[in-house]
């Protein structure tokens, strides 16, 4: 009782979180030109995991924490492939992922882009021919652009989208 | 030395009891022991390490091992300080033993698919790592099978569907979810049983990024493999590669100069802090408290940013090779870790003191996803998530290996094994990390970080504590080159505490549950 009352009487914990990066607010600001222009004004992300190390995914996690909170720049992560603009593909895709994989792709509306995040979603990478794995991305989905790396960092992941925005602008 | 080497050997023979089995034992390259049993044997001597308290700690086969047997079945059994591997010659079948271990239940599943094994009594025969596409009678881990894609099945009949433990009865329904999740999240099917809210039971999934990482490794360099053990798990990067190379240095006898281990440990410590800030980060959005979880995950990516001044690695990559370090760290990069870590303590204590007077984050941490420390042994739960409830088994103090022995860390038990307590174990070891750098970069001995490393013939077990926990890595090195090699992270064990810590809780809690555990799926699935 008396821990409710002094949490509703005490004064209300804010911080400031100084992270800011001059880099990233550039980028930031070309990002939400090229959302604007090419997108209506928002980017729907689905991530797509198909057998990768992890270490991917904390990258693209990464990408909404407070250094670089992109949904400030009109990226959002969708929980569905339904709302989604752009598939995210991470790993090398398994044969244990490949029919979720396909379905996945399926279940986006067009037009619709994919995105190979990593060095094993563009190439298959290490895994490249092993028993377990059919190779890169694009042995199940077509790919429109591939972002290197061992994986990626967020800065390379954003600069990555942008040049998929400005690709896709040229061709409409 | 000797005299310990006496004690320990002493202590194994007690284990085993008075008898001829006892005689037998021989020491292995790292301080575990080995015995070769024949079926007979098998049973009793299981039995009666069972009554023990020993833990099944791992189980995997090898071909060719022992002269003149097709297989050998490695037992890997662990007691404080003692690691006893128990190896059960084989030309096809084996006795199961999951009723008697439940920690042997996966593994035995592992050992069917990947090498053709019969595990008589079994009460689970599914497959595990070959999901239903993959042909019949595929077992990629034999020698004779090579390492090339096989010919799928190109569509499976419902009937060859994988059948899910079924839970029947008045008012249960199934939430199947997966394996493709909401989140950023990597792949796993979870299948719920549900009585109106309440999880009645939990089945879990995986093995949907079975990548052939074991396979990968085998038949190359030793030198070459480092890059497979980084891929294992990414957050747990440099664990997974410490422990291989513990385990080829055991064998060639190399000796690892200590400035190269204490900056192993400090690299090590770095991504334990990375983990569980990232982890505590993820249990507070889950909660939805923002604040608290800012905090964190800007520390997070500050400590991210650190990594890459130290290694050029956000991941701490390419540093750990066989023989030391890669290359030295420069020293005013130590001394920007130096301050780093004054600052971030600091920081890290203002955060946590929000967190944890927040009512609405402890009214949703407590007691939610209680692990009971009755099933820490048969299921061999290991980590934080171990330590949280009521469990104080820690690698780096049971089983010390680099310069943990002169630095041993505190080991942090609570017991009320909830998510609260999984988070304030993390919080303590965070603080306990921060410290244990600082201690080490005050008296960084000079040296090279780096000796001439030269693979020699053999086999040797090693543990290490990962993040997650207890990470095993078994190596037999044969004409130069990997002939086996077996990873089991801390996550594949601990998965099947989630399946427990979620019954009797709502469907709404299981995104906490799930992180508060904090499970590498890539870790899992190899």
């Amino acid at each position: 009782m008396v821990n409710v009352l002094s949490c509703l009487l005490k004064r209300k914990v804010t911080a400031d979180v100084l992270a800011r990066d001059d880099e990233i607010e550039a980028l930031g600001q070309e990002i939400r030109r090229e959302v604007d222009a090419v997108f209506g004004g928002s980017l729907a992300i689905r991530e797509l995991d198909t057998g990768s190390d992890n270490a991917a995914e904390i990258e693209i996690n990464n990408l909404t924490n407070p250094h670089y909170d992109v949904e400030r720049f009109g990226i959002t992560f969708v929980a569905s492939p339904r709302h989604a603009d752009v598939l995210l593909v991470t790993g090398a895709v398994t044969h244990n992922m490949a029919a979720a994989a396909k379905k996945t792709y399926d279940a986006m509306p067009s037009p619709k882009f994919v995105v190979a995040v990593g060095d094993d979603a563009c190439t298959g990478g290490i895994f490249a021919g092993s028993y377990a794995v059919l190779g890169g991305a694009e042995k199940i989905v077509p790919v429109d652009l591939k972002i290197p790396g061992n994986p990626p960092a967020p800065k390379e992941i954003l600069a990555g989208l942008l040049a998929l925005m400005r690709q896709a602008g040229k061709n409409r | 030395m000797a005299a310990e080497e006496r004690r320990e050997k002493q202590a194994v023979r007690e284990l085993l009891g008075a008898g001829a089995l006892s005689e037998r034992i021989t020491e292995g390259c790292n301080g575990e022991w080995y015995l070769n049993v024949s079926e007979p044997e098998f049973l009793p001597l299981v039995t009666s390490l069972a009554a023990r308290e020993c833990a099944l700690i791992g189980l995997f086969c090898t071909e060719h091992f022992s002269p003149g047997a097709p297989f050998s079945l490695l037992y890997v059994f662990e007691k404080k300080g003692i690691l006893l591997v128990v190896v059960l010659d084989t030309a096809q079948s084996a006795p199961s033993i999951a009723r008697l271990l439940p920690s042997a239940c996966w593994p035995e599943r592992e050992c069917r698919d990947g090498f053709g094994i019969a595990f008589l009594g079994s009460f689970d025969e599914r497959r595990l790592l070959l999901h239903e596409t993959y042909p019949d009678d595929y077992h990629p881990l034999k020698k004779s099978i090579g390492n090339v894609p096989p010919t799928m099945k190109s569509s499976v009949e419902p009937s060859g569907e994988y059948p899910f433990r079924g839970v029947l009865g008045d008012g249960v329904y199934q939430i199947p979810v997966g394996p493709v999740h909401a989140g950023i999240i990597e792949p796993g099917h979870f299948r719920f049983s549900v009585i109106g809210e309440k999880i009645f039971n939990l089945e879990v999934r995986m093995f949907y990024k079975h990548r052939g990482v074991e396979k990968l490794a085998e038949g190359r360099l030793p030198v070459d493999v480092v890059r497979i053990a980084e891929a294992v798990s990414g957050d747990e990067s440099v664990a997974n590669t410490v422990a291989f190379c513990i385990a080829v240095e055991k064998i060639a006898g190399t000796h690892v100069p200590e400035r190269a281990w204490a900056l192993r440990t400090i690299l090590m410590e770095l991504e334990r802090i990375g983990s569980h800030l990232g982890d505590q980060a993820g249990m507070l959005v889950d909660v939805a408290f923002p604040l608290g979880a800012s905090q964190f995950a800007v520390i997070r990516e500050e400590v991210f940013r650190m990594n890459v001044i130290l290694t050029d690695s956000r991941f701490l990559r390419s540093m750990v090779v066989p023989g030391g370090i890669s290359r030295d760290i420069r020293i005013e990069d130590l001394e920007a870790l130096r301050q780093f870590v004054r600052q971030v303590r600091k920081r890290y204590r203002t955060g946590l003191k929000i967190v944890l007077s927040t009512a609405s984050v402890i009214d949703r941490f407590s007691p939610t996803g209680v692990v009971r420390r009755s099933i820490l042994r048969p299921l061999n739960i290991t980590g934080p998530a171990a330590r949280a409830s009521g469990g104080n088994g820690d690698v780096r103090i049971d089983h010390p290996y680099g310069i943990y022995s002169q630095n041993p860390p505190s080991v942090r038990t609570l017991h009320d094994g909830d998510v609260l307590s999984r988070f304030t174990v993390r919080a303590a070891e965070i603080l306990d990390s921060l410290d244990l750098i600082e201690r080490l970069l005050n008296c960084l001995p000079e040296e090279s970080v780096r000796v001439v490393f030269e693979a020699k013939d053999g086999y040797a077990l090693s543990l290490v504590e990962s993040a997650r926990g207890q990470s095993l890595c078994w190596i037999w090195i044969r004409n130069g080159v990997v002939e086996r090699y077996k990873v089991r992270t801390a996550s594949y064990c601990n998965w099947l505490a989630l399946e427990h810590a979620v019954q009797g809780e709502i469907v709404p809690d299981f995104p906490v549950i799930n992180k508060s555990l904090n499970l590498s799926y890539a870790g899992t699935d190899l």
